[in-house]
């Protein structure tokens, strides 16, 4: 599983593209539509982009734009992420109704997620104090600072290398109504090196009364990720776990199924994985009532997450 | 009527369009070797010609790339060469392809002028390069930092490499391996990440001839990404296969697999998809059958046609698009309908299409 494809609904309302292409008219109400802003071609240099937001804060009205997604901005390794993030949050106050926001939806027919340049992405939550849905790609040089928003529902990091210190900024953060968190943990050498002590905030959960849904993926440590959260606290109250897209081998499993119960859960996914098939019985056996998800079962002897370059 | 196939006695091709032939009420084709035909044996033909695919056989390899192991890379402008003069022993036969335009086909630099020049969209040129150094400089100057290096003279993906570049960063996906001094082709892609090994890999590729294209970015669905392979029969679209993958090369022996044509269909402006696969097999005439690879935009709205294939219609099972006079028939049998139809001169509109197909 990999990013091919745009997404076509996001925040329940289907995605409408803002492209260099795009004319004045037949453009959807402001609110009926989640906005992707996004250039359709390779090009070194951001000023494009920026004529492109411009023209869209002129043609859409919105102050009543309630999700949107920032894609394409100009070649990652000419345009680090901060440009449009200033771009963004210089513009705050024309989105007062912004709930949703996807920054930095590139395809990986565009550039590869560790080469998406992210810096200090704080400024997003702190200019949108109403976002409730946040999805941010690529964490090459990312940076957080402690989060603190009431109203914050589902956080997702999809990187192919997830610094430390953001794992920790989150574990430090006070997010009341966060129901969804998301991280995409990756591999080292594209910066990923968060451990498993950096994600023990996250797995006793005192911070996260309302989380429901946790996903700790796309790990190289995914043995030992399932290992901690086999012994979580946070575990007990979710409805939901994904340890997919990483290196989950039996041991993990193992772990796993010797840990806590997870029989509460209504889904455990745990697709792109190195289990036996042996393994993968045990598991459907210990979880009969929980809709499990074992596909894309990897075989390659070099071990890999699924998204990491 | 009788026709008779240059290709590899034995081979499932050759088979394959003998069945197709058998099915049509026509008697078995005759097998004209292209060990005989590049060896410069004595040539006999009865019938039409039906050119088909030299792969798979080492010996005709040995011929046309020199002796070897059959699965290394490179050897393409020898390959080419010796090609040539073997469709050059075909051209006085009555032949349901076309020697000139099969050998533009077998030149992608020469292929992609053609459909350039007759205004089918394809992915921009960068034009020859020499090496792994003036391919930097070319790209430097165009301001890709994404390309397609195909060898000018290659089939089924060898030696392709799908190359990305950012300051201090590369990536390269190809289905070559290091393999002593050389390369050979491998059946998975693989990724380095390491240029001196990148620029070894073009600068052996180079001698033969490259083609550079800027990386067009391809649509996805379900996880993978896609393209199309058309099967053009007599001028009209008849074939159609999604080719997916998670690799940047589509190709079925490459991890490649067929995808939901319906899906692919319904999502796509597919007339206009077809017409643009039935104006790059017109820049090919003389030719009753081409395959061409199109390639779907990530939009879902731009075309570019990636190649022109001269031998593409190796589908088994594959029956032909609701609609089309290929319609329940594979892609042999509709190739021997059309030329029948032809020969009986009431079932095609364009007289003077269906004769040149019929060789006479």
């Amino acid at each position: 599983m990999s990013h091919y494809e745009y997404v076509e609904s996001f925040a329940g309302l289907p995605v409408f593209d803002f492209t260099p292409e795009t004319g004045a008219d037949g453009l959807p109400g402001a609110a009926e539509a989640a906005w992707r802003v996004r250039l359709d071609d390779f090009i070194e240099d951001f000023a494009p982009f920026q004529e492109l937001f411009s023209r869209f804060l002129e043609a859409v009205d919105t102050t009543s734009v309630t999700a949107l997604i920032v894609g394409n901005w100009g070649a990652t390794h000419e345009v680090p992420a901060v440009r449009p993030l200033e771009l963004l949050t210089g513009a705050s106050e024309r989105f007062p109704a912004l709930k949703a926001l996807f920054f930095g939806e590139w395809l990986q027919e565009e550039t590869e997620i560790s080469w998406i340049e992210q810096g200090d992405v704080t400024p997003l939550f702190t200019a949108f104090p109403g976002l409730e849905t946040v999805v941010i790609r690529g964490g090459s040089g990312m940076e957080l600072s402690p989060l603190d928003s009431p109203v914050l529902r589902e956080l997702r990091l999809e990187t192919g290398g997830l610094p430390g210190s953001v794992a920790r900024a989150l574990g430090a953060s006070d997010l009341p109504a966060l129901r969804s968190l998301e991280l995409w943990l990756g591999v080292e050498e594209y910066g990923g090196d968060t451990t498993v002590d950096d994600l023990g905030p996250l797995l006793t959960g005192e911070r996260l009364p309302a989380l429901r849904h946790l996903g700790l993926q796309n790990a190289q440590i995914q043995d030992e990720i399932a290992a901690a959260a086999a012994g979580a606290p946070v575990v007990a109250r979710l409805e939901s776990l994904s340890l997919s897209m990483g290196v989950l081998t039996d041991e993990g499993a193992e772990a796993l199924l010797s840990g806590r119960a997870l029989t509460h859960l209504k889904r455990l996914d745990l697709h792109h994985h190195y289990l036996s098939d042996e393994m993968a019985e045990r598991i459907r056996a210990a979880l009969p009532d929980v809709e499990l998800d074992l596909g894309d079962r990897q075989k390659d002897d070099w071990r890999y997450v699924a998204v990491a370059e | 009527m009788r026709f008779t196939v240059v290709g590899t006695p034995g081979e499932r091709r050759v088979e394959a369009f003998a069945a197709a032939c058998a099915s049509s009420g026509l008697s078995r084709p005759g097998v004209l070797p292209w060990t005989d035909v590049l060896s410069g044996a004595p040539l006999e033909v009865d019938g039409l010609l039906r050119v088909d695919s030299p792969g798979e056989d080492a010996a005709a390899d040995a011929l046309l790339r020199g002796p070897g192991d059959p699965a290394r890379v490179g050897g393409g402008a020898r390959w080419y060469r010796t090609l040539r003069r073997g469709l050059e022993r075909l051209r006085p036969f009555p032949s349901a392809g076309d020697v000139d335009e099969i050998a533009v086909m077998f030149d992608k630099r020469a292929c992609h002028a053609r459909l350039s020049a007759a205004g089918v969209p394809v992915p921009a040129s960068l034009g020859p390069v020499g090496g792994y150094r003036e391919l930097r400089e070319r790209m430097a100057e165009h301001g890709v930092r994404r390309v397609f290096v195909k060898p000018a003279h290659g089939s089924s993906a060898s030696g392709v490499i799908a190359l990305q570049t950012a300051p201090g960063r590369i990536k390269a996906v190809s289905s070559a391996v290091p393999d002593g001094s050389g390369w050979r082709n491998s059946l998975r892609v693989r990724t380095s990440t390491s240029e001196a090994e990148t620029a070894r890999l073009i600068d052996a590729l180079a001698p033969d001839g490259l083609h550079v294209e800027k990386w067009f970015p391809k649509a996805g669905l379900n996880g993978r990404l896609l393209d199309l392979r058309v099967v053009v029969i007599a001028g009209e679209p008849a074939h159609a296969v999604v080719r997916t993958s998670t690799a940047p090369m589509t190709n079925l022996h490459l991890g490649g697999t067929r995808g939901p044509l319906e899906d692919v269909r319904a999502r796509l402006d597919w007339s206009g998809a077809m017409d643009v696969c039935a104006r790059a097999a017109a820049c090919f005439p003389r030719s009753l059958m081409v395959a061409v690879d199109l390639l779907i935009g990530l939009d879902w709205r731009r075309l570019a046609v990636a190649e022109v294939n001269a031998f593409g219609d190796l589908l088994p099972g594959l029956t032909g698009l609701p609609g089309t006079r290929a319609e329940g028939l594979d892609t042999y049998t509709a190739q021997i309908r059309a030329v029948l139809a032809a020969r009986e001169g009431d079932a095609t509109r364009d007289t003077g299409r269906g004769a040149s197909l019929c060789g006479t």
